[in-house]
């Protein structure tokens, strides 16, 4: 049987072991901390602009099972928020134990604070993965989902320091890449400026700390818009932000909040004092990053070099997806190319060609577009999701954006591929 | 492959971090970005708080000498008055302070390896052989030293000798190296580990530390080693007994011979040796103690690295 070993349990992994299982792999998924889904625990924005598109592409593909589960911890769907349509809102609070429990529940293997610290390669082929303990896990296929965010130095060298975020460097020790390790170059991504990596692009604020009235809007409409004042307006913040979805002018004049069981605050960092100067925000604290005030975590100073399949440039046997595998932005976009990578890892051991999702999906043309771009110089400013900003301009120019979940169908079946990621290959 | 034993520390960030050559950061080698191993909080920030400079460094003082005892025609032990906190610090095995004459310039000092530290009365006990002119010019001295520390890279294999409890542990130690076998052997017994002690006594004239070993938890033997019946004692206990770590005080040429022993004998059991490197400065900086590990050349009086992988591959060094 073919032993896939994943290593990082967010969206990405934890979307990898799934189709890896599925194809027929006996699968192990090591994750440093004490919890799946990493910044999936305190995310929480599904289906908004062309994500509903990728969503219904992937269950059409077969890979719609945490999309499933997504969908059915939400505390609100089709809501609307500046620039963005019919999203849904996942309880952050909720969605960790369901994903868990499913992985769980399908066989697959989960080791938790344990951290993968080096390799043993031959002949460009990794034979094992080494953990802190020194101990040694071997396997056939191995896929990299670490993501790109951190470690502490990463931070604070290019953001203000440790905000004490879920990731919890300091408690589960840092990310370590592991195609660096297999000795291919990781790619770092740029801010507009040129500077390097990006902040995270929101923050939590604990829902308890805020007015009756704004719990009862977000309660009741999952969206609450407050206006800022003349003085506190800052355009150039939007700069830095990793999610250029979200770097839209109202962004900067109001203070924009979602109910994702905590209040998700669509800025990257807001100082404290000033946040509190706000009706209804007089009393507020953060709930993530603890430090929120200050700053928020680094992100995009890990990506590997790889094929449109998810296969690592150079590594015989090693794949990747989610933020390792791009600039992508998003829990989507991480379970799509999750899924890929995961099915693919079979293909690999059995030395089957490797699946490409055609271009004229939505999923496809991203993974294929994010990787042309990346070998431009601008393109290392570039963010790509489906929700906004050029890719999903690019969407609609294509004509790839739809919301008709028939016509999808009708096309997924035109390319011979409804269900493909079901299917068992082993 | 190695990891540096003052990392997070109070003498960490050092020097090294000044002039990118921290062994643990990747940011300050010089690079973009995190690539480190480091389990606690991060060195880099560490730098950038305390105003991108080295911590203060380790400080010689003077100390007040309470004993000087001679043994034989080459040994010296010295029992030192020190703070109760550097005391302390010194109680973990491999730890190791520099001394000096204080009518002596800073080349005379030499680094020795503490054999005991009393962190209620604020002592610690050093054997001091004597060989050449560092150690000649301590012959005289009577009332005072100077005295620069804590150091800790006397050993090599900490981790190892860290993790190990309930279990059985040899240790082999002979002439001045006698001395760091005394914190190994209590570390081991407070963990839990049943001990047995090879006591040579080399060039010395005596086996100068019965005084620091309680006889009812440690099985001592007596033997010379390098002769025929010594070898064959090693050979037996090495066949008949499980031994989960192997601790190896003494020369180089003595690690590699219980190495090859345990290689063929036993060869699961985990492997710490004293550090015999030159150690000048103890900082990192002047270069006396480098190894080079693979294509990395490494200062050995502050990284740890794996001690059957240095003792193997004993060609690697500079």
């Amino acid at each position: 049987m073919t032993k896939v070993i994943v290593i990082g349990g967010g969206w990405a992994g934890c979307a990898a072991a799934v189709t890896a299982k599925k194809a027929g792999a006996e699968v192990l998924l090591i994750e440093r901390t004490d919890m799946l889904l990493g910044l999936g625990n305190v995310g929480g924005i599904m289906r908004n602009n062309g994500r509903y598109t990728a969503a219904e592409e992937a269950i059409l593909l077969g890979a719609g099972d945490l999309i499933k589960l997504t969908d059915k911890a939400s505390r609100h769907v089709n809501i609307e928020f500046p620039g963005h349509k019919h999203a849904s809102l996942y309880d952050v609070c909720k969605i960790e134990p369901m994903v868990r429990r499913y992985l769980l529940n399908m066989g697959i293997d989960i080791m938790f604070k344990t951290r993968v610290v080096d390799v043993e390669l031959e002949d460009k082929t990794i034979k094992g993965v080494i953990l802190n303990n020194n101990n040694v896990i071997y396997g056939d296929v191995f896929i990299e989902t670490t993501g790109s965010t951190g470690s502490m130095g990463n931070c604070l060298k290019y953001g203000n320091g440790c905000a004490m975020c879920i990731l919890r460097c300091p408690t589960f020790g840092p990310r370590v890449s592991i195609s660096m390790k297999a000795g291919v170059e990781d790619i770092l991504g740029q801010r507009g400026d040129g500077s390097y990596g990006a902040f995270s692009g929101s923050c939590k604020l604990n829902k308890d700390s805020l007015s009756k009235e704004i719990v009862k809007e977000l309660d009741e409409k999952g969206v609450v818009v407050l206006p800022l004042p003349e003085e506190e307006i800052n355009i150039d913040k939007l700069k830095m932000k990793v999610c250029q979805q979200y770097a839209l002018k109202e962004y900067a004049e109001n203070i924009i909040l979602l109910d994702t069981g905590h209040a998700k605050l669509m800025t990257p960092f807001y100082p404290l004092e000033k946040l509190r100067k706000i009706k209804g925000l007089e009393n507020a604290r953060y709930e993530d990053p603890y430090s929120g005030g200050i700053g928020n975590s680094v992100r995009y100073l890990s990506i590997a070099p790889r094929e449109n399949s998810m296969k690592v440039k150079g590594i015989k046997n090693l794949l990747c997806a989610g933020e390792k595998a791009g600039l992508f932005v998003g829990h989507t976009e991480a379970i799509v190319t999750g899924s890929l990578a995961g099915h693919n890892s079979v293909r690999i051991d059995k030395g089957i060609k490797l699946l490409e999702l055609p271009v004229s999906l939505a999923i496809g043309d991203i993974i294929a577009y994010a990787n042309e771009k990346i070998k431009e110089k601008d393109g290392l400013k570039m963010r790509f999701t489906f929700a906004g900003s050029i890719y999903f301009e690019r969407m609609k120019e294509l004509n790839l954006y739809s919301t008709d979940r028939e016509l999808l169908r009708k096309k997924i079946e035109r390319l011979n591929l409804i269900n493909i990621f079901d299917e068992k290959i082993v | 492959m190695y990891e540096c034993i003052d990392a997070g520390s109070d003498y960490c960030p050092c020097y090294l971090a000044e002039t990118n050559d921290c062994i643990t950061c990747s940011h300050l080698q010089g690079k973009s970005y995190c690539d480190c191993n480091w389990r606690g909080v991060c060195i880099y920030q560490e730098y950038v708080w305390n105003g991108e400079k080295a911590k203060e460094t380790r400080k010689s003082f003077i100390a007040k000498i309470q004993e000087k005892k001679i043994i034989g025609s080459n040994l010296i032990i010295f029992k030192i008055s020190v703070m109760k906190t550097l005391a302390r610090q010194l109680k973990q095995p491999g730890s190791y302070i520099f001394i000096r004459s204080i009518d002596k310039p800073e080349y005379f000092d030499t680094p020795m390896s503490i054999m005991y530290a009393n962190d209620h009365t604020g002592e610690i006990h050093i054997a001091v052989q004597i060989i050449g002119s560092k150690t000649k010019s301590l012959l005289n001295i009577s009332d005072e030293i100077i005295v620069r520390g804590p150091y800790w890279n006397g050993l090599l294999g900490f981790k190892n000798l860290k993790t190990l409890s309930n279990s059985n542990a040899l240790i082999i130690a002979r002439g001045v190296a006698l001395a760091p076998a005394v914190l190994v052997s209590q570390y081991l017994i407070k963990n839990n580990n049943k001990v047995s002690l090879i006591l040579d006594k080399g060039k010395i004239e005596e086996i100068f530390i019965y005084n620091y070993i309680n006889k009812f938890n440690v099985l001592t033997i007596e033997a010379d080693i390098t002769s025929e019946s010594g070898k064959i004692l090693l050979e037996e206990l090495l066949s008949n007994n499980r031994y989960e770590l192997c601790y190896s005080g003494g020369s180089d040429r003595q690690h590699r011979e219980i190495k090859k022993l345990l290689s063929n004998l036993s060869p699961s059991t985990k492997f710490v040796i004293c550090n015999n490197k030159k150690i000048c400065c103890g900082e990192g900086i002047c270069g006396a103690c480098s190894i080079k590990v693979g294509k990395k050349v490494i200062k050995s009086c502050k990284a740890q690295v794996d001690a059957s992988y240095i003792v193997e591959k004993g060609e690697n060094i500079r």
